[in-house]
C-alpha cells in the first residue's frame, strides 16, 4: 500500500508522533493550519485525513463540510478528551471516527484501516449483514445468534441492522434517533438508552461487558466485530 | 481536629463564667462583655457559621442571665445591653468570614501541593524511564519493559487529570453539570474498560439488577464515581481478592455497592476517608491520589446521594445511595 494520509495538526510533537507511525504504510503529508492544509489539498489527493479540531487559524471542523462537498475522503478527528461536543458536532458534519488525546497508536491505526476499509467498499447492498455470531437477515426480517433465533421488536430489528451496517463505525446518538425513530434529540436519548439495554441483554454473553455494542460515552454507540482487534 | 475548638470554647465560656463570678464585685460590666467576647472569638476562627452562632447565643444567654442587671433574668432593663449583644453576633460573624476564607485559600495551597505530588510521581517514572530508553538497553525486551511502565505511568496521570476536570466542573458551579437519563450498567461497562488487564477484569464481579430503570444524572460524573471506586478497591485491597459491584434498585433508591477484601478501617476514620485530605495525613502510601473519594462523595452529593463507608466480615464496604428523583417514561413499542 502507498496511499497518502494528510496529518492537520499544530502540535509538531503530535505530528511527528503521527508521521513516524504512519511511515510504515501510508505517505504522509502535514499541514499545521487550515491554510497550509486547504494548499496542500489543492495539489494533493489525500487517501484519508487526519483533523485535529484546534488549529491555530480556525477551527478545524470547519474544513469538514469543505471537503464533504467535494470529496469521500474519510476524516479521523483527532481532538481533546472534554471535548465532547466538538467531536459529536465534527461527526454529525461528516466525519468518520474519532481519537482522543492521549491516544494510542494500536488504537489510531486500527481507525484508520477501519475508516479505509469502509471507503472501499460504500455502497453494500447484501440483504444478509453479519458479524461474528450474530446474523441479521434483511429480508426475511431474522436475527440469528449462535444458530439460534432471537426475537426481536421492530425497533430493535432497525436499531441493529443500523449497527450491523456500520460494524465498527461510531453512531452519534443524534445520527441512531434519527435513522430509527426520526426524532430530535431531547425525546430520544431516553428510548435510545433503555432500547440499547435490552438489546444488550439479547445478544451480549455479559450485558456489563458488552462486546457488540460499546458505548462511546457523551457521544454515542460504536458497534464493534472483535475480529478487527480494537 | 475542628471538634477541639468547639470544646475549647465551651470549655472558656465556663471557666470564664466562674472568673467573672468570683471577682463579679472588682470587675466591672464593661471588662466582662469584653471577656466574654473571646469564646466568640475562638469558635468564630473555626470558620462554620452555625458552630459560632450557637456558641455567640450561649454567651449571650449567659451574660444576660448573669451580669446585665436584672440579674437573672432574660429582662433586660436599659435598651444599650441589646447593643452589646448584637455587637457579640457582629464580632463572631466577621471573624467566621475571614476564617473562612483564610481556611479556603489553605485548602487551595494542600490541593495544589496533592496535586503536584501525585502528578510528580507518574511524572518523574516517565522522565526517568524515557532517559533509559534514551541510553537503550540493546535488550529488545529490556526496552518493551521501559515502555510499559512509561506507558502505565502516563495512564495513572490520564487518570488523575480526568478526575481533577472532573472535581473542577463539580465545584466551580452546580448548573454545569449535565443531567440525561443514564443506564448504570453502560456506565459500568464504560468504567470496566479503564481496567483492562485480564487479572483486574477476573477480580471484578458485578451484579446489576435486572430491573432497574434509567437514573437522571450526570454520566461523566458516575462514571468518574464507579470508576474512583474500583480504581480504590483495586489499590487497597490484597492482589488475587474479588471485588464485587452491586446495583440494585430500591422503591426510593438506586443502591451502589462496592464491596472488597481489604484491611477493615477503625470506625472512628470511617467517615474521614471521604475527606478531602484524609490519605495526606492518614498514610505514607504514595501512589494513591489524596482526592479519588472526596470526589467520590461530592458526586455523591451533586446527585443529592450519600456515600459511607462500613466494615464488613469480608472486608470493606462503600455504600452509594441516589435517591430517584425522576422516572423515566414507560416505554412503548412503535412499530
Amino acid at each position: 500500500m502507498n496511499d497518502l494520509i494528510l496529518i492537520i495538526e499544530d502540535d509538531a510533537a503530535i505530528a511527528a508522533l503521527l508521521e513516524r507511525s504512519l511511515k510504515e504504510h501510508y505517505k504522509t503529508l502535514c499541514a499545521a493550519s487550515l491554510k497550509e492544509a486547504k494548499l496542500l489539498l489543492q495539489t494533493h489527493t489525500p487517501q484519508l485525513i487526519l483533523l485535529d479540531l484546534g488549529l491555530p487559524d480556525g477551527d478545524g471542523k470547519s474544513l469538514i463540510p469543505l471537503l464533504r462537498r467535494a470529496l469521500q475522503t474519510p476524516i479521523i478527528v483527532v481532538s481533546a478528551r472534554h471535548e465532547e461536543r466538538e467531536i459529536v458536532a465534527a461527526l454529525d458534519l461528516g466525519a468518520d471516527d474519532y481519537v482522543t488525546k492521549p491516544f494510542s497508536l494500536v488504537e489510531l491505526m486500527a481507525r484508520v484501516r477501519r475508516a479505509q476499509r469502509r471507503a472501499l467498499m460504500l455502497s453494500d447492498d447484501t440483504p444478509v449483514l453479519t458479524c461474528n455470531d450474530l446474523t441479521l437477515d434483511l429480508e426475511r426480517h431474522r436475527c440469528i445468534l449462535k444458530e439460534v433465533p432471537i426475537k426481536l421488536t421492530p425497533t430493535e430489528f432497525s436499531l441493529m441492522r443500523l449497527f450491523m451496517a456500520h460494524q465498527g463505525q461510531v453512531l452519534t446518538h443524534q445520527q441512531i434517533l434519527k435513522q430509527v425513530w426520526g426524532v430530535g434529540y431531547q425525546q430520544g436519548m431516553q428510548y435510545l438508552r433503555s432500547y440499547i439495554n435490552t438489546l444488550r441483554k439479547k445478544i451480549e454473553t455479559d450485558p456489563a461487558r458488552p462486546r457488540y455494542i460499546q458505548t462511546e460515552l457523551g457521544i454515542g454507540y460504536r458497534f464493534c466485530c472483535h475480529h478487527e482487534g480494537v | 481536629m475542628l471538634r477541639r475548638t468547639t470544646l475549647l470554647s465551651i470549655a472558656l465560656l465556663v471557666l470564664i463564667t466562674a472568673v467573672s463570678q468570683v471577682f463579679k464585685t472588682q470587675l466591672e460590666l464593661i471588662n466582662i462583655a469584653l471577656i466574654h467576647l473571646l469564646p466568640v472569638m475562638i469558635i468564630a476562627l473555626r470558620g462554620v457559621m452555625s458552630a459560632t452562632m450557637i456558641i455567640t447565643t450561649a454567651t449571650v444567654i449567659l451574660f444576660d442571665l448573669l451580669y446585665v442587671p436584672p440579674q437573672y433574668s432574660f429582662d433586660v432593663h436599659d435598651l444599650i445591653y441589646i447593643w452589646s449583644f448584637i455587637i457579640f453576633y457582629l464580632v463572631g460573624y466577621i471573624i467566621t468570614l475571614q476564617a473562612k476564607r483564610i481556611r479556603i485559600n489553605e485548602i487551595r495551597q494542600t490541593l495544589l501541593r496533592t496535586l503536584s505530588h501525585d502528578l510528580k510521581t507518574p511524572l518523574s517514572s516517565i522522565i526517568g524511564n524515557a532517559s533509559l530508553l534514551i541510553q537503550s538497553p540493546s535488550d529488545a525486551e529490556a526496552q518493551r519493559e521501559i515502555a510499559l511502565q512509561i506507558q502505565m505511568s502516563a495512564q495513572r496521570m490520564d487518570r488523575l487529570i480526568a478526575t481533577l476536570l472532573d472535581g473542577t466542573r463539580l465545584q466551580h458551579a452546580q448548573n454545569a453539570l449535565k443531567f440525561e437519563w443514564c443506564d448504570f450498567e453502560d456506565l459500568i461497562g464504560v468504567a470496566l474498560q479503564e481496567f483492562s488487564s485480564p487479572d483486574q477484569q477476573y477480580r471484578l464481579r458485578i451484579h446489576v439488577d435486572a430491573h432497574l430503570k434509567l437514573f437522571w444524572g450526570d454520566a461523566g460524573l458516575l462514571l468518574r464515581l464507579i470508576v474512583n471506586l474500583i480504581d480504590n478497591a483495586l489499590k487497597y485491597a490484597p492482589d488475587q481478592t474479588p471485588i464485587t459491584l452491586r446495583v440494585t434498585a430500591q422503591a426510593h433508591h438506586v443502591v451502589l455497592t462496592l464491596c472488597n477484601a481489604g484491611e477493615p478501617i477503625p470506625q472512628a476514620e470511617l467517615s474521614s476517608i471521604f475527606d478531602r485530605f484524609y490519605h495526606l495525613e492518614h498514610s505514607a502510601d504514595i501512589h494513591g491520589s489524596g482526592i479519588g473519594l472526596s470526589i467520590c462523595k461530592e458526586i455523591a452529593q451533586a446527585h443529592h446521594g450519600s456515600i459511607r463507608a462500613y466494615n464488613d466480615p469480608q472486608g470493606i464496604c462503600f455504600e452509594v445511595l441516589f435517591p430517584i428523583k425522576r422516572h423515566p417514561l414507560e416505554l412503548e413499542e412503535r412499530p
